[in-house]
């Protein structure tokens, strides 16, 4: 390939990773190993709940951080729209918090129903907050759908972008949504409008160690699957070099 | 990171060729239909659907208090209702095949009669709410979900000793 490509060596040949990853990578693992010591080990049990307490330092950090994701990808989306240049930079940042919120949305889904299950007595139920939850994840795997439906780059972002401004008001609704109507899911306990936290002090930290942990995780995948999607945009468009190349050798024998 | 991948770069190095198939979008023409993702959008527009009517009928007021029953929109006795309440102290009775017991909010006091034991951590003194129908003042459950408040206690063996000896009369302590 004699293009501006192959002078920056081809997507193939690339690594998402540098130290500040690695570095944070390291510090991902080493978080988690102490999350899992102190959540499922050295915290007490629940009065009520008993050991099942435990799953909430999963579920909670795992709702917020998909809160989070999907904010990042509104302010990136934002970005791209605003910006006059259109840096699909920004849109590959909106794509990948996406994901990795529909991950951790997926989490905090599956650790609540068995969290359910064990409490409530029932895995699932159209309540308020489950049912706007839903809802929620069901609108970021179609942002992500919208994402793979084909065209130019540009399209593929600008598409995206309007549609991740529109979905994220849907966080309000779903984290008030247990003020807003009774529901059997509680109110937030840290997170509520002038509650005093009611929650053991030991309790209390493994949950923000969680939280501190999750976030990191979350920094380290988004910084990761951007990489790897720029690598992607890559290779479409050396697949269209490819296909110049192509035209040219046909040129050549006629 | 190179993300100036501009259209404009591509074939910088060209001679005199024509190289006018590049007016037509070249992705477009390389590649098929995105069927994926045109199956997952279908998919995700039916759940949204089905999620959306589950939010108008189910999960807008999800449940009566006890003393809302007669005396609330939606909450009229001879129709399917889901009840919350706290299940009274001393009240629980359970055959093996049955559960019985008294459930009370703002003052007002229902029995409840479930086919079955609820599941959860169901127990005197804890919020639920009962999915059934009231008949000739008994509501009939075939539902018990058990609410959960918002706090967190640790389990200290300790303390729990402490509460045995001034709770004997119907009165929950919380």
């Amino acid at each position: 390939m004699n293009t501006s490509m192959s002078t920056k060596g081809s997507p193939r040949d690339r690594v998402t990773g540098t130290p500040f990853t690695r570095g944070l990578g390291i510090l991902v693992l080493a978080g988690m190993a102490l999350l899992i010591v102190l959540g499922l080990f050295v915290s007490p049990a629940d009065v009520n709940q008993g050991e099942s307490v435990r799953i909430m330092y999963a579920h909670v950090p795992g709702a917020w951080l998909a809160y989070l994701a999907f904010i990042v990808t509104a302010v990136s989306s934002a970005a791209y729209l605003w910006n006059r240049t259109r840096s699909l930079t920004w849109d590959r940042i909106a794509g990948a918090s996406a994901e990795v919120g529909v991950l951790f949305m997926g989490i905090s889904l599956i650790t609540g129903s068995l969290w359910g299950r064990i409490t409530w007595g029932t895995y699932w139920t159209w309540d308020a907050r489950l049912t706007t939850t839903a809802f929620l994840f069901v609108t970021y795997i179609g942002y992500l759908a919208v994402r793979g439906l084909g065209g130019t780059h540009q399209q593929r972002a600008r598409r995206s972008a309007v549609l991740a401004l529109l979905a994220v008001l849907e966080i309000p609704l779903v984290h008030f949504s247990v003020e807003l109507w009774n529901t059997l899911h509680q109110e937030a306990s840290v997170a509520g409008r002038g509650t005093n936290v009611d929650m053991d002090g030991l309790m209390l930290f493994t949950l923000f160690l969680g939280v501190v942990v999750f976030t990191l995780m979350y920094v380290w995948l988004v910084l990761h699957r951007q990489r790897s999607l720029t690598l992607d945009d890559m290779l479409d468009d050396s697949g269209l070099d490819n296909a110049l190349t192509a035209r040219r050798a046909e040129g050549m024998k006629r | 990171m190179s993300h100036h991948l501009n259209d404009d770069d591509i074939g910088t190095s060209a001679d005199s060729l024509d190289l006018s198939p590049r007016a037509v979008t070249p992705r477009q023409q390389r590649k098929r239909r995105p069927w994926p993702a045109i199956i997952v959008l279908v998919l995700v527009v039916a759940a949204g659907g089905i999620v959306l009517t589950k939010f108008l009928t189910s999960a807008i007021d999800y449940y009566c208090n006890v003393n809302e029953i007669g005396a609330k929109s939606g909450c009229e006795a001879g129709h399917r209702l889901r009840v919350q309440g706290v299940v009274d102290k001393g009240s629980v009775e359970n055959d093996g095949v049955t559960t019985k017991f008294d459930m009370s909010f703002g003052g007002v006091t229902i029995p409840v009669t479930y086919d079955g034991e609820p599941g959860g951590i169901f127990k005197e003194c804890i919020p639920v709410v009962v999915h059934g129908i009231l008949a000739d003042g008994v509501f009939l459950g075939d539902r018990v979900e058990v609410k959960h408040s918002n706090e967190y206690k640790a389990a200290n063996p300790n303390r729990v000793k402490n509460e045995g000896s001034t709770s004997e009369g119907t009165a929950c302590s919380q």
